[in-house]
């Protein structure tokens, strides 16, 4: 059998794009798509997104472009048995959304503690990087919510899902994705 | 609640040993049903994908996680038709003699209730059944002569090649890995094509995932599959002598009793115990099978030393399998290390497809990297990097166990808590792994190279109900049946008194095929 005949032998992933309402239809999209159509949230409120944006741009250039809140919203909005997150991998307790809203809640109030108020989005790029340098290292004095090095890791594991982990992601990178059933929407 | 006709057997979990038990039965022409809690996956599912991927594995587990060194159940575990094999990397190197006798020979540890040699026939009868590739002959430096593997070696890449040069000049022989995947068509499933993404699931069935080979088999043969559903309690009769049949939560969240002559817990080594501990009657207040106290004791995983390389050339980081290309047991004898005040073996394999994102992806190969950083290294890695793995061995400790907790799941199933740490020794065999590695590395000639350093993974797992000769000092016998209720039997890496270093599946299949044989032939005797 050649390596084609192979592949088209197995068909019929007709679940692999992510569901997003739009106008109370349900459209599938990549989540790159979905930030490019400004699609509404289900799960975070804005000022979770722009957080969530900014940490994930920080961490993975690319990232906002690439739909990282609409990943992770659209995400959070499914029942956990159906979830894609590294979270699931990573023994974090359903309702998933949880995590996310005391690990945005926790980068928030430590960058306000020690920015003079600042949320992390309204931090210089250079102030970001150096907040997350120390976050990664657990060396943020007085930190409250999940553990500063376990968000780093699994919000860059967002990250890099949906700048580096897609089929368009591979693309820029340069390297063949060689999928046997391929996602939809090259996502 | 419905009670359901009586079947011959019923079996928890549709994974590696619940599928291969279902199929041995089924084919003696015994009425089989399983259980199994996650969905029945078809070969369709398995999208090629980081993210998609992380569907078939489970999410929301029923345990809580202490310890030094919290075991990474979801990572690790398997959810639906296949269990964790459905995504295995499908290294299936054997354990050596001194595996079954580390008592005896060191003094420490557990013994096994067999030999090499009880188990040896049962890893032939696997590889003829299931393929294996491997060249058996270069093995058999480090193990007793058996049969050849029914398929040659799989192919070889530059990212497994680069490796030689530096393992040869510490004097670490490398043989072609033993994998579970076909290097040539085999029993009508294709050859692989070297795409490298086995561990979301090979849907073209190049990798002996269980659902296209002993489940396959199995429902050939009439075995019936119930999925999503959960075995909750495994229910025995007044007298307490018998097993009669399980209580599960079907697919609509009803429950249900499934009765049956013989009742075989194949639902991996952490729920094992947990769901025999919530078995508990007047008759075993402590839980069923669990005489000897040590139900849920000795619980054990695997630990992994990673090496990363960078190279100039192009080492084809894309192609490959996710399973080794080549082996090596050079360092197993469990003393190897210790000078440096480490003990247990350490099994060592080289060369594997990579990819960029998820726990095994390149994006993690410098954890500490973020933003431009990060992305430049990335450019880098693409074509240049390559990692050596030294899986090693720790020891049972009683310590590391399973245990009701309060808290309930939503059937009403006390959670179970895992305490596990790491000893010492295992500790000093980890980081004198990564020293190796490295000095290893820097013999290659790569242009960098540094330890995958993190905190220390937990890998496999093994323990909770062991094999042993007596009722006191184990929970079975060497065949998987518990000492206490003669119908009642435990398959899987569970049963495994001490865990070797090499993964554990080939030797669960074994296992679990020689459990499997005995249980048909004494059949009379232990039906209920
Ligand atoms: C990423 C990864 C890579 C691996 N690579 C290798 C490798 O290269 N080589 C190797 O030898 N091994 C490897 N393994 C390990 C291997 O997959 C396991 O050792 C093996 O699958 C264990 O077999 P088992 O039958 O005990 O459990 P499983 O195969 O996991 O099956 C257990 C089943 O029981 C079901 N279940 C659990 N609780 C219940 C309940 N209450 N009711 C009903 N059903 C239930 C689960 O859903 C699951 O399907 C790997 C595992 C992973 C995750
Ligand atoms: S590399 Fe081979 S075994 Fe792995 S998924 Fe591809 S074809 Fe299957």
């Amino acid at each position: 059998m050649s390596d084609i005949a192979r592949r088209a032998l197995i068909k019929g992933a007709g679940l692999s794009a992510l569901a997003f309402s739009v106008g109370g239809t349900q459209v599938l999209l990549s989540p790159r798509q979905a930030h490019a159509q400004n699609i509404p949230f289900r799960t975070l409120n804005a000022e979770q997104v722009e957080t969530l944006e900014a940490l994930g741009e920080t961490l993975v250039p690319g990232a906002k472009q690439a739909g990282i809140a609409n990943f992770v919203d659209q995400q959070l909005s499914v029942p956990h048995g159906e979830a894609l997150l590294e979270a699931r991998i990573l023994n974090v307790r359903p309702p998933y959304a949880n995590f996310y809203r005391a690990a945005l809640g926790a980068v928030d109030k430590a960058s306000q503690a020690k920015n003079g108020d600042k949320k992390f989005a309204q931090l210089t790029g250079d102030e970001r990087y150096a907040f997350v340098d120390l976050m990664r290292q657990n060396k943020i004095d007085g930190w409250q919510g999940p553990p500063g090095p376990f968000i780093y890791l699994l919000l860059r594991s967002d990250s890099v899902d949906v700048v580096y982990g897609t089929m368009e992601g591979y693309a820029a990178l340069g390297i063949p994705y060689m999928p046997h059933i391929a996602p939809e929407k090259r996502w | 609640m419905a009670t359901l006709e009586k079947v011959d057997v019923v079996i928890v979990g549709a994974g590696a040993s619940g599928s291969l038990y279902a199929s041995v039965l089924a084919k003696a022409g015994k009425k089989v049903v399983l259980i199994e809690a996650g969905p029945d996956w078809q070969m369709t599912d398995l999208i090629s994908s980081d993210m998609w991927g992380r569907r078939v594995k489970p999410s929301g587990v029923p345990f809580l996680f202490e310890g030094k060194n919290p075991y990474g159940y979801a990572y690790q575990g398997g959810w639906g038709v296949g269990g964790a094999a459905l995504h295995y990397f499908a290294n299936f190197p054997r354990y050596l003699p001194t595996d079954f006798k580390v008592k005896s020979e060191h003094g420490k540890g557990l013994d096994w209730p067999i030999n090499y040699a009880d188990i040896a026939p049962f890893y032939d009868k696997v590889a003829a059944e299931i393929g294996v590739s491997g060249d058996a002959k270069s093995e058999e430096i480090w193990r007793p002569k058996g049969q050849a593997y029914p398929m040659p070696p799989m192919k070889t890449f530059r990212n497994g090649q680069v490796w030689l040069k530096g393992l040869e000049a510490n004097g670490i022989r490398m043989v072609p890995a033993a994998v579970g995947m076909n290097s040539v068509d085999f029993k009508g499933r294709p050859a692989c094509i070297y795409d490298g993404w086995c561990h979301v699931g090979c849907p073209i069935g190049a990798l002996a995932n269980p659902t296209i080979t002993y489940l396959a088999d199995a429902r050939k043969a009439g075995a019936e599959v119930r999925a999503l559903s959960t075995v909750t309690r495994i229910l025995t009769d007044a007298s307490g002598t018998k097993a009669t049949g399980v209580e599960y939560y079907d697919a609509k969240k009803e429950k249900q009793v499934q009765e049956a002559s013989v009742v075989i817990l194949a639902s991996w080594a952490a729920q094992n115990p947990r769901l025999l501990l919530n078995s508990a009657t007047d008759k075993h207040p402590k839980g069923l099978a669990n005489s000897s106290g040590l139900l849920g004791k000795y619980m054990m995983a695997h630990y992994a030393s990673g090496t990363w390389a960078m190279f100039d050339e192009d080492v084809e980081n894309h192609m490959g399998t996710v399973g080794a290309q080549f082996m090596s047991y050079e360092r197993y004898d469990k003393n190897a290390k210790k000078a440096k005040g480490a003990f247990g073996s350490t099994y060592i394999v080289a060369g594997t497809a990579l990819k960029t994102s998820d726990l095994g992806g390149f994006a993690n190969a410098r954890i500490d990297l973020f933003g431009p950083k990060l992305a430049e290294f990335m450019q880098r890695a693409k074509r240049g990097i390559t990692r050596l793995t030294a899986f090693g061995e720790e020891m049972p400790n009683i310590e590391n166990r399973i245990e009701q907790a309060s808290e309930k799941d939503e059937f009403g199933m006390p959670l179970a808590r895992f305490t596990h740490s790491f000893s010492d020794e295992a500790i000093a065999l980890w980081n004198a792994n990564f020293d190796e590695g490295i000095e290893i590395a820097k013999a290659t000639g790569a242009k960098e190279f540094w330890s995958a350093r993190g905190p220390m993974p937990t890998i496999h797992l093994f323990g909770g109900t062991i094999m042993g000769e007596a009722a006191g000092t184990s929970v079975t016998n060497s065949y998987g049946q518990t000492h206490d209720i003669a119908n009642l039997w435990v398959a899987g890496p569970g049963l495994f008194p001490t865990e070797g270093a090499s993964n554990p599946t080939y030797t669960i299949f074994a296992v679990s095929q020689r459990g499997a044989e005995n249980l048909v032939s004494k059949w009379g005797s232990v039906a209920g």
